[in-house]
């Protein structure tokens, strides 16, 4: 397909964007009906525009056309088909194509199932929406346009950055941004209801499952970035506060408190103020990280120096979208009529302490990622805020946090019974306490945070169980009455204890895997071994093989405990010969949730090779807890009321003969 | 032609995406309060649900319905006092289509022609590798070339061909390597040695290094009276800091070339470096000429416009160069411009009006290219 | 309670919160942030032993030794000064000779610096930014050469 197709789609898509977000807010202000039905028309065809721009640039590198600049430098064409499709997004200008694609599939899928929302906040939502993607449009095309010619087109490409040849990379992008860009409808939702002056209970229900959808991608997301790390870096690290890490980490957590606030919002039509700040603020953030990794700042100044545009322009969008927002906030929200009132201890105030806990992490994380950059370009001091910091002031606030989350769901609204929830989670109590225990005489010694994390870990656990329990009424009604009641209780009810019991598996595996981990580094000849984690790992044989783009030196080990052996594991040392770029390739077994780990180092100079190895209990449950959480957000999500709004005014069109200003589908006595 | 259709395709698709939602008529939206109802509605039935469940106690469920109960009351009172019928619908679905028809091609058009190159048409590889050999695509042939000496090393020819195409695309180094290989396999000879010396000392920027030295050498055994060969060997003596010894080389090249050699000038330049005689009569130098084999058309073209013009200026204020203006003459009908070189000649004779041999030249040169007389 | 009287509750809990955190930041941003020096930064300072310091330069040409297994020394320098490293673990792909490093550890009082962990970042273009800015300052690297 002709590149300049694509090239005009993502011009004709700007054209577009303009026009979704003039039309339907001017419809929307003077309460034309007419004018606000083109936003959901516009919003459609924008997303068409995107997507075709997307599937042109695709074909471009399927079909390795070097006469476009971006597929000679981030393309090969002896690269797999696999790696050639995602190199796609493997690059700055594909991947800002992917981040417009994203925010343009947000809107479309607003306009196309929002029919439960008033129209004049549909059509004020979608007019924000496209005034993003106006700003990113103009991103694209004035400074990082991928459908550059060059002619006359050279006969081969210079080949994708080989650690970013990995299936991991290949789909952890598309998933975080979903997470990352979708808070963009929540940022959406959130001004478009200042614009028009109406905040209420109403407004959190439809928020809710935008919120909901765009926090478990990002949680999944996330993950999955924690796992590439793990598994292609060959350092055994899963987490390593890396600002990129941080950038996603942010709007986590703004979206988790988003998520919470927003239910006490739509029940009790309390803390409306707060949730639209933190609708903002998690698209903010979001917007924050783009910024950070995209302009290169954190990487490298001298990047920011050699191409200030791109930098300065990012910059110039995040002041535009967060001081415009943040601004209409402040002159709009003393407005807003005061909602319901709740005694500090109840679930209002459960979730009021989550959220004022997680937005202070969210800060923590904020002040640690850009403390740095300010200090130097303040005196020039180079310092460097490191896992440290982080790991105290993010676990020093999570733990509250973590502690009262079994007790939230169990107090009523407005005024709760703290020893009434305790009572009811003796059970989880003790389980926690009994498993605290275990894990001290297994561990015989040493600090005794490790098996109080551990505890805590399963008292999460059993206590979103116990949440599911008592709404049954298991123990108090009829075996019968309790699995009715079981059977008819929504879905968020289970989602909400699923994200929960999730929350508590990932603890379980980050505390398992920091405290009981095992790390040996040696040196090896073939025939010795070492011993890690009560396995025994004798190196087998150390041989050459050859890639189609790379050399590999394989070291095969075989595993044995307690004297019998259980297998191989194969770790390996790749030298890309492109770029001569060397890669670790770890070799990792799983035994039931935990993980042998072992990459090789350098040839030793007496003969052998050096070896370092872990033993990573409990590992996996880190990444598992992560899915759980994120399938607790989908199971919420499926809920039927998320659904419910207006009667369907999309159905009864006027008819013709009536006077075409007679409201539609009014059903309340109108005038 | 397919892109011109699709580019009105999409437009087209964009505009209707702006008209079709305004055929169905103005008109006053839904109060938005009609879809709050609807939640709150929901909200009393699932407290309802909940309390016959169990879910929640009595007291606790009429608190929530209460509270249910104001927001739609709430609710309700908007939805009658409700919004205000619009006036001028009319006028703006007229507004937003006149933008939709116009302003929008007008942005879109004008950016893409801004941005775009609609001129290029795609080349995927495949197709670029599958076309017949093509002059233009020179990136394609040479990967051609190369996947064909992959495949036969041993074909010495192929390196020939390669290597000055290498060269010309700048890539110097693999050009030293693809003229070795062909000396290797076919034999030395003075063409494949000057190649290999003067990519060698290309690579090295302009110095003539020891390995570039030996290739001209050889080429110089190969044919003593190659000229290109005999000029390197000048310039290194030079470099190496022997001037009498490059002035003796490039004196014997000038007694054995023909005056009007191409490479007479550069060696008139280079002779003049060290100190030796220099007899004057500039045509291109043989730097210009040696550049000239290595050029595109396009550039060969420019660079023979720019001799022409300096022949030209420099006639302007000595026009008693009989020799410049046969020169020029010949130089405008090569370039295609009869006009210009009938002006020439006419300019020539009123120089030479009182010179009949030089009349008489000028006169046959003419009948010679054609320009009457 | 009023309805005043639990919004000034909630807003005071709220700032005790933020207070709580905000005070936790600052004792983890003095106790755990880790300077940057140069090799000629130290010897120019006279930084005190025990300090914990990133250090920042290239992999001085033939100054590398592995003793057995995985204990290496190699010396860091930014052109100015040098500094004797000793380390003890594996040592990341891209270290090289002549490359970028960055060693975080513990000056000892010997003069030598003890690593407890040792980055070469996973592109062999990139420079990590301090050590640019370092050894521009000792005018060994040219603008434009990493980041090509």
């Amino acid at each position: 397909m002709n590149p300049e197709i694509g090239h005009y789609a993502l011009v004709l898509a700007l054209a577009v964007a303009i026009l979704q977000t003039v039309i339907p807010i001017w419809g929307a202000r003077v309460g034309d009906a007419a004018l606000m039905r083109v936003g959901p028309a516009l919003a459609v065809a924008f997303f068409g525009f995107v997507s075709l721009a997307f599937a042109v640039l695709t074909v471009a590198y399927v079909q390795s056309d070097f006469s476009v600049l971006n597929v000679v430098e981030n393309s090969h064409s002896l690269k797999p088909m696999l790696f050639k499709i995602t190199g796609v997004w493997g690059n700055h200008e594909g991947s800002m194509l992917l981040w417009v694609l994203v925010l343009a599939l947000f809107g479309a899928m607003v306009a196309l199932f929002g029919s439960n929302l008033p129209a004049t906040l549909k059509a004020n939502v979608l007019g924000v929406q496209g005034s993003v993607g106006v700003a990113f449009l103009l991103f694209i095309l004035l400074t990082s346009n991928p459908f550059i010619r060059v002619m006359p087109a050279p006969a081969e490409g210079q080949d994708l950055n080989p650690v970013l040849q990995d299936i991991g990379l290949a789909i952890h992008p598309p998933l975080l941004y979903l997470g990352y860009v979708g808070f963009s409808i929540t940022f959406a939702f959130a001004v478009a209801a200042l614009i028009d002056g109406r905040i209420d209970a109403a407004w959190a229900r439809w928020v809710r499952p935008w919120a909901l959808a765009a926090w478990a991608f990002l949680t999944v997301g996330i993950a999955m970035g924690s796992y590439w790390a793990y598994y292609e870096l060959g350092w055994g690290g899963w987490w390593f506060w890396d600002p990129v890490e941080n950038a996603s980490l942010m709007p986590w957590f703004a979206g988790t408190a988003l998520i919470h606030s927003a239910v006490v919002m739509e029940k009790r039509d309390a803390l409306k103020v707060w949730t639209l700040l933190l609708a903002i603020l998690a698209f903010s953030l979001s917007l924050l990280g783009t910024f950070l990794v995209r302009s290169g700042v954190l990487t490298s100044v001298h990047a920011f120096a050699t191409d200030p545009t791109r930098g300065v322009f990012i910059l110039g969008i995040l002041v535009f979208f967060i001081g415009g927002s943040l601004a209409l906030y402040a002159l709009r929200a003393p407005m807003l009529r005061q909602g319901g009132i709740f005694a500090p201890i109840s679930r209002e105030g459960a979730l009021v302490l989550n959220n004022l806990l997680l937005t202070a992490a969210a800060a923590a994380v904020l002040i640690g990622t850009l403390y740095p950059l300010a200090l130097e370009s303040w005196n020039g001091a180079k310092i460097t805020v490191g896992p440290p910091y982080f790991n105290l002031t993010v676990g020093a606030l999570m733990l509250p946090v973590l502690f009262a989350m079994p007790f939230g769901p169990l107090l009523a609204w407005k005024r709760g019974d703290l020893a009434g929830a305790a009572q009811r989670l003796m059970s989880a109590l003790a389980v926690g306490i009994l498993i605290a225990l275990a894990a001290a005489y297994m561990q015989g010694g040493g600090p005794l945070l490790a098996p109080l994390g551990m505890g805590l870990a399963a008292f999460i656990v059993i206590g979103a169980v116990v949440d599911i329990a008592e709404r049954g009424g298991i123990g108090r009604v009829p075996a019968a009455t309790a699995f009715a009641r079981l059977r008819g209780l929504p879905r968020a009810s289970y989602g909400a204890a699923l994200a929960h019991a999730g929350v508590g598996v990932c603890l379980f595996g980050i505390i398992a895997e920091t405290s009981w981990n095992a790390e040996r580094i040696t040196g090896l000849k073939i025939g010795e071994s070492f011993e890690v984690g009560g396995y025994e790992l004798t190196l087998a044989r150390v041989e050459p093989r050859n890639g189609p783009n790379y050399r590999d030196l394989a070291g095969v080990f075989t595993i044995r405990r307690g004297g019998t052996e259980i297998g191989t594991i194969e770790s390996s040392k790749r030298l890309f010969t492109a770029r001569n770029m060397p890669t670790t390739e770890a070799g990792i077994r799983t035994f039931g949730f935990s993980q042998l780990y072992v990459s090789l180092g350098d040839e030793l100079p007496g003969g052998g090779i050096g070896v370092r190895a872990y033993w990573k209990p409990f590992v996996t449950l880190i990444w598992l807890g992560a899915v759980i959480m994120a399938l607790g957000g989908a199971l919420s999500l499926s809920d039927r009321r998320l659904r419910i709004g207006a009667p369907k005014p999309a159905k009864t069109k006027p008819i013709k003969d009536k006077p075409a200003s007679k409201p539609d589908a009014a059903p309340a006595p109108a005038e | 032609m397919l892109l011109w259709t699709a580019i009105s395709l999409m437009t087209g698709a964009a505009i209707l995406a702006v008209l079709w939602p305004l055929r169905a008529g103005g008109g006053t939206a839904p109060a938005a309060s009609a879809a709050d109802l609807a939640v709150y509605r929901d909200q009393l039935s699932e407290i309802e649900r909940d309390r016959v469940s169990g879910l929640i106690g009595a007291s606790e469920g009429e608190a929530a319905r209460a509270e249910v109960g104001r927001r739609i009351l709430r609710a309700s009172a908007e939805t009658a006092s409700g919004a205000a019928r619009p006036s001028g619908a009319d006028r703006r679905r007229q507004i937003v289509a006149v933008v939709a028809l116009v302003g929008l091609p007008v942005m879109a058009g004008g950016l893409y022609l801004k941005l775009g190159s609609p001129a290029l048409p795609p080349q995927p590889l495949a197709a670029r590798l599958e076309s017949r050999p093509d002059q233009s695509d020179v990136a394609i042939l040479v990967r051609k070339v190369e996947a064909h000496l992959e495949a036969n090393p041993e074909d010495g020819r192929g390196y020939e061909v390669l290597a000055p195409i290498y060269a010309r695309i700048g890539r110097t180094a693999d050009a030293a390597r693809a003229w070795t290989s062909a000396i290797r396999l076919l034999g030395p000879s003075a063409v494949r040695e000057n190649g290999l010396g003067e990519a060698l000392t290309a690579e090295a920027g302009g110095v003539v290094t020891v390995e570039a030295k030996a290739a001209f050498e050889a080429a110089a055994v190969a044919d003593p009276r190659d000229p290109k060969a005999r000029y390197f060997l000048g310039l290194a003596a030079e470099q190496d800091g022997r001037p009498a010894d490059a002035a003796q080389i490039w004196g014997a090249l000038a007694a054995s070339s023909p005056p009007d050699a191409p490479w007479m000038g550069l060696l008139r330049a280079a002779l003049a470096r060290v100190g030796a005689p220099v007899a004057a009569a500039p045509g291109p130098s043989a730097a210009d000429v040696a550049a000239a084999q290595d050029m595109t058309p396009a550039e060969r073209d420019q660079m023979v416009r720019g001799m022409v013009a300096r022949l030209e200026a420099r006639l302007a204020q000595d026009g008693s160069d009989i020799e410049g203006w046969l020169r020029l003459m010949r130089a405008r009908i090569v370039l295609g411009e009869a006009d210009k070189a009938k002006a020439a000649a006419s300019e020539a004779r009123a120089h030479f009006a009182t010179d009949g041999g030089a009349l008489g030249r000028i006169d046959a040169l003419a009948r010679e290219l054609g320009l009457g007389s | 309670m009023t309805r005043k009287g639990r919004r000034l509750l909630l807003i005071s809990c709220a700032i005790g919160v933020l207070g709580v955190a905000a005070g936790l930041v600052l004792f983890a941003l003095n106790d755990t942030i880790v300077f940057f020096r140069s090799p000629s930064e130290i010897a120019a300072e006279h930084t005190a032993p025990g300090s914990r310091l990133r250090l920042g330069g290239l992999v001085k040409d033939g100054s590398v030794m592995r003793q057995d297994n995985a204990h290496v020394r190699f010396t860091v320098t930014d052109g100015g000064a040098d500094m004797a490293v000793y380390y003890e673990g594996l040592l990341p792909d891209l270290f090289r000779e002549g490359q970028g490093v960055i060693a975080e550890g513990v000056l000892l009082g010997d003069g030598t610096f003890r690593a407890d962990s040792v980055l070469a970042k996973h592109d062999e273009k990139y420079m990590p930014k301090e050590v640019a800015d370092a050894l521009k300052k000792q005018g060994v690297w040219k603008e434009g050469e990493a980041a090509r």
